[in-house]
């Protein structure tokens, strides 16, 4: 008799225990998110042109010239901050012959017309808001500093902007 | 009579010491409750979101397991896809992810998404586990939506 009371007890422990070993488990999932947004493009619409230059004459193109000044054209998503650097060379080349270039102004507006164009320093840049259409025009003027004897021919150099949002 | 007896106290004896066994048990719950927003992203720039982001971070909610001790493992997507399968990489730091007794984005002990977390439920047996990551796009990434899903999977350990 009292063996079976001890083996009812201990069939009850076992039972419980068997109960409390169980584990569970669930599990969730969430999404992540992310809108990418369009890539900028930048385009050299027109060269930074000086014409005819004379030894010993300064010749400059303000920004805001039209016909002349160089122009960037920016494209990439609608209304999103940009910020502008430039790479500016200090001479213009023909061959061996150098002629200095300075006085760098540049001029950034929504439209193409340069209307309600803002200035600023390219050498140190600007972080403008592309357009509603994604759209942004760079203009940049210089002075060229022939010097008197500076040597007949065609000299050019390259104007590097680089955009990033 | 002699039998019963012994049995009630088996059963008496067997309650004063696993009190979570004997009593009603409900089943562990894990509720996804909010995603992982990186938002606008752009071409070429990394975009972070913090687990302490109360915006942006995932968030999960966990619930019905008192004192249990517990194991948290994420399931992480390497990846985001998007327009015409373009992906975007998805990537988890060694603190991208928090767990938070009070269920409080400010106050949460961070831990590695791409380890498993042990830890224990408190009295109220409820925690809230947060997320974040960093979505990087490439310089030419393709614009668009990206998704991702992340599962938790939460285990209560014997």
């Amino acid at each position: 008799m009292r063996i079976s009371q001890l083996s009812l007890a201990a069939l009850a422990l076992v039972v419980f225990s068997a109960t409390a070993a169980q584990a569970q488990s669930n599990n969730a999932s969430i999404t992540a998110t992310a809108n990418v947004q369009t890539p900028i493009n930048v385009l050299g619409a027109q060269q930074l042109n000086f014409g005819n230059v004379f030894p010993g004459v300064n010749k400059p193109v303000a920004a805001t010239d039209l016909t002349n000044a160089g122009r960037f054209d920016v494209t990439g998503q609608a209304l999103a901050p940009v910020t502008l650097s430039f790479t500016l060379p200090a001479t213009l080349s023909s061959g061996a012959n150098t002629m200095p270039i300075d006085t760098y102004s540049g001029i950034y507006a929504l439209n193409s017309a340069q209307t309600g164009g803002i200035g600023f320093n390219p050498v140190t840049g600007a972080s403008p808001s592309l357009s509603a259409t994604g759209g942004l025009f760079v203009w940049v003027g210089a002075r060229v500093t022939p010097a008197t004897n500076q040597a007949q021919g065609v000299y050019s150099a390259n104007v590097t902007m680089t955009v990033v949002y | 009579m002699k039998l019963l007896t012994w049995l009630v106290i088996g059963v008496a004896l067997l309650e004063a010491t696993i009190p979570a066994v004997l009593g009603a048990q409900k089943p562990l719950t894990v509720t996804g409750v909010r995603g992982v927003t990186f938002g606008a992203v752009f071409p070429g720039v990394p975009r972070v979101v913090s687990r302490t982001d109360p915006a942006n971070a995932g968030q999960f909610d966990v619930g019905n397991a008192k004192f249990a001790p517990i194991q948290l493992s994420f399931t992480l997507p390497s990846a985001m896809v998007g327009p015409a399968g373009a992906t975007m990489p998805l990537v988890f730091g060694g603190s991208d992810a928090g767990y938070s007794s009070p269920e409080t984005i400010t106050s949460q002990v961070g831990f590695d998404p791409k380890q498993p977390f042990a830890t224990t439920l408190d009295k109220n047996g409820k925690a809230a586990v947060f997320i974040g990551g960093t979505a990087q796009p490439a310089p030419a990434q393709r614009a668009g939506a990206y998704t991702a899903t992340i599962t938790l999977t939460v285990t209560v350990l014997p």
